[in-house]
């Protein structure tokens, strides 16, 4: 740990005095990129293996950061959601009919003009083949009327919602993309009956992107279910979230939990854990195989402009700014790459995808999304890489001893 | 010039060299290259160094100028000694004092000729302005000012080296060395390089110290230096 801070202390005192040097010191930049445009094929091999590893390291960071807003705008702070005592997840969770009785009438629960904003909604996991053949499990909720009401970001953008006591459901725009036979009046098979589809919404970015929906009571029937999995409540404001947990905890006919919508569906965020452990091993390979193409460029940059360096020195420039100039050098060659792979990754921004869910074993749809500072984040990336990997390179251009630096 | 360093000129020397000694060092066997250097240059001298291949004249010229430290013996130039100063007071002291002519030129590539001359000056506290003046100011007593903008590589060899001499003066040193200065060039240009180097020892006072080959380019020296298998063999005035 003291070692790790030294280090850390190390690097920043650098990178304080690089970007120092950067101002005062007197090579001018333009050298090194003049000096870098001279030696075209290695610079563009270079920066395009730096591009690719940015490119790959912003996708990853936005696998991940879709993930990520997929399931947390699919919480209200306001919204919680009630479930059996120790059940982590609506998949393993059961609410029978008297505790939604009580859960119906409680006072905390906000209310509209059709009455309490309750929804007692049943989650099952359903098989449907995606548009390239695999099979893969879909969650499939059954809600009631109020529950649609209750997700003010998922819109309708096609047919109609689903009516109770027919069978029907309503799939979402994205699903639509990734699976084949969920278009409008299409029959789906499930629980031993056909579902036609009525509908096609939007669910804004959320993970109700990935599920089904369809009647509470249609669901039930159809997956001879008693119970329910959840309860979601409304109440007035998220400060009251506190006082009615404690209210369900303290209730001795209920044996129920609440918890916070936002905060369920921030524990779902780590789904992405895998991709994200994976995306991370990745990119961290490249990186390594990237600082060491860098180092190799310099390297070579170095060794052929020796003479230079000699030159420099016997004018006067001292050993630091022959370090300072060859690691900006670096740095430049890098950020060159680091931008273009910046934008290499947009190309990905928006394209649909999906992942299985470890918490509740099925699909979760997602969009890459690509933000700005995602952008950024991949070119101060690439920037470490050139510090990492010019930093050899240079610290030998400063070392090589003049007399021998003049004979070139 | 670096503020901290202590110098003052003693009498008219610019050079003072005392038992100068250099060896280099191959696994635990020393190679002696100079032994018992001693001689003064004055200040406005013209010299050049001669002697065989492998007689130390390069090794010496690079102790003169800071390049290289003596294994031992005192070097004092331009009033400073130079087994006193650390490498970036060293650094300091070659920017203030010392112009280098190179034999083959040893300009940036990537720098144009104005550039390239200007190099020097960016060490020096002179503004922008003043250092265009001064930079366009060297360049037309060279006879390139046309020449500015032009790359190395858009030069001839003669252009090369005036552009070299120029990054020379241009910090307006007291001391100038050349290595072969005409060693890349044909007789005409190096018939001018020569000329240019004589006028900026006569016209403004430059002392001159050049390793050189050429008789021709010895010529031009008022006097010369020989050098024997590392040691002083004798000094020749020249006569014209």
């Amino acid at each position: 740990m003291i070692i790790l801070g030294l280090f850390g202390v190390v690097f920043l005192g650098y990178l304080a005095w690089l970007t120092w040097a950067a101002i005062a010191y007197p090579i001018p930049l333009s050298y090194n990129l003049r000096s870098l445009w001279q030696r075209k094929v290695a610079t563009v091999s270079t920066a395009g293996a730096i591009a690719l590893v940015v490119g790959i390291f912003v996708v990853v960071l936005s696998l991940a950061q879709g993930l990520s807003k997929a399931f947390v705008s699919s919480g209200r702070a306001d919204q919680a959601i009630v479930m059996r005592s120790n059940a982590q997840f609506e998949l393993n969770s059961s609410i029978d009919r008297g505790q939604v009785r009580i859960l119906k009438v409680h006072p905390l629960v906000a209310k509209d003009a059709t009455g309490p904003l309750v929804s007692a909604e049943v989650v099952v996991i359903k098989i449907f083949q995606k548009s390239d053949g695999a099979d893969t499990n879909v969650t499939v909720r059954g809600l009631e009327p109020t529950g649609i009401r209750m997700r003010s970001q998922v819109k309708l953008t096609q047919g109609r919602w689903f009516r109770p006591g027919l069978s029907e459901v309503v799939v979402p725009r994205k699903m639509q993309l990734r699976f084949t036979g969920m278009e409008l009046s299409r029959i789906l098979k499930m629980g031993g009956r056909d579902w036609e589809v009525v509908g096609v919404f939007d669910g804004g970015g959320s993970s109700f992107d990935s599920e089904i929906w369809s009647d509470v009571v249609d669901i039930q029937q159809a997956y001879k279910r008693e119970s329910f999995s959840s309860v979601l409540a409304r109440l007035d404001t998220p400060e009251r979230f506190k006082a009615f947990k404690a209210s369900v905890d303290e209730d001795k006919r209920l044996k129920l939990d609440a918890v916070s919508e936002k905060a369920y569906f921030t524990e779902l965020t780590k789904s992405g854990d895998p991709i994200r452990i994976l995306g991370n091993l990745i990119t961290l390979i490249l990186t390594v195989g990237a600082i060491f193409a860098a180092m190799n460029t310099m390297y070579a940059s170095v060794s052929g402009r020796t003479k230079e360096i000699g030159t420099l020195r016997a004018i006067g420039f001292r050993r630091r700014e022959i370090l300072a100039s060859f690691q900006w050098e670096s740095i430049l060659l890098c950020g060159l790459g680091g931008i273009v792979g910046a934008f290499l990754a947009l190309f990905a921004n928006g394209i649909q995808t999906g992942t299985t869910s470890f918490q509740t074993f099925s699909d979760v749809s997602f969009a890459f999304t690509i933000t700005p500072v995602l952008m950024l984040e991949g070119v101060a990336f690439s920037l470490v890489m050139g510090l990492v990997g010019g930093f050899f390179p240079a610290w030998r251009a400063s070392r090589i001893p003049l007399a021998e630096a003049m004979k070139g | 010039m670096n503020g901290t360093l202590n110098g003052s000129m003693n009498g008219d020397a610019i050079i003072k060299l005392r038992n100068i000694a250099k060896s280099y060092w191959r696994e635990t066997l020393e190679i002696p290259v100079l032994q018992g250097i001693d001689f003064d240059i004055p200040k406005g001298g013209y010299y050049a160094l001669m002697g065989p291949s492998g007689s130390g004249k390069t090794t010496l010229l690079n102790l003169i100028a800071g390049i290289d430290r003596p294994t031992g013996g005192s070097l004092e130039v331009c009033g400073y000694e130079l087994n006193d100063l650390d490498d970036d007071e060293l650094a300091a002291w070659r920017n203030a004092h010392v112009g280098f002519i190179f034999q083959n030129y040893n300009l940036i590539p990537v720098l144009t000729a104005f550039e390239n001359v200007e190099l020097p000056l960016l060490l020096t506290p002179m503004s922008r302005r003043e250092r265009r003046e001064r930079v366009e100011e060297v360049l037309a007593l060279v006879n390139l000012e046309d020449r500015m903008l032009n790359y190395p590589r858009q030069l001839s060899g003669g252009q090369e080296q005036r552009v070299a001499i120029a990054r020379a003066i241009v910090g307006d040193p007291d001391l100038l060395v050349a290595d072969e200065p005409t060693g890349a060039l044909d007789h005409q240009n190096a018939e001018e390089v020569l000329n240019l180097m004589a006028r900026l020892n006569t016209d403004m006072g430059k002392t001159i110290l050049v390793v050189t080959h050429d008789p021709k380019a010895a010529h031009h020296a008022r006097f010369q230096i020989h050098l024997d298998k590392g040691v002083f063999d004798k000094t020749v005035e020249v006569n014209r």
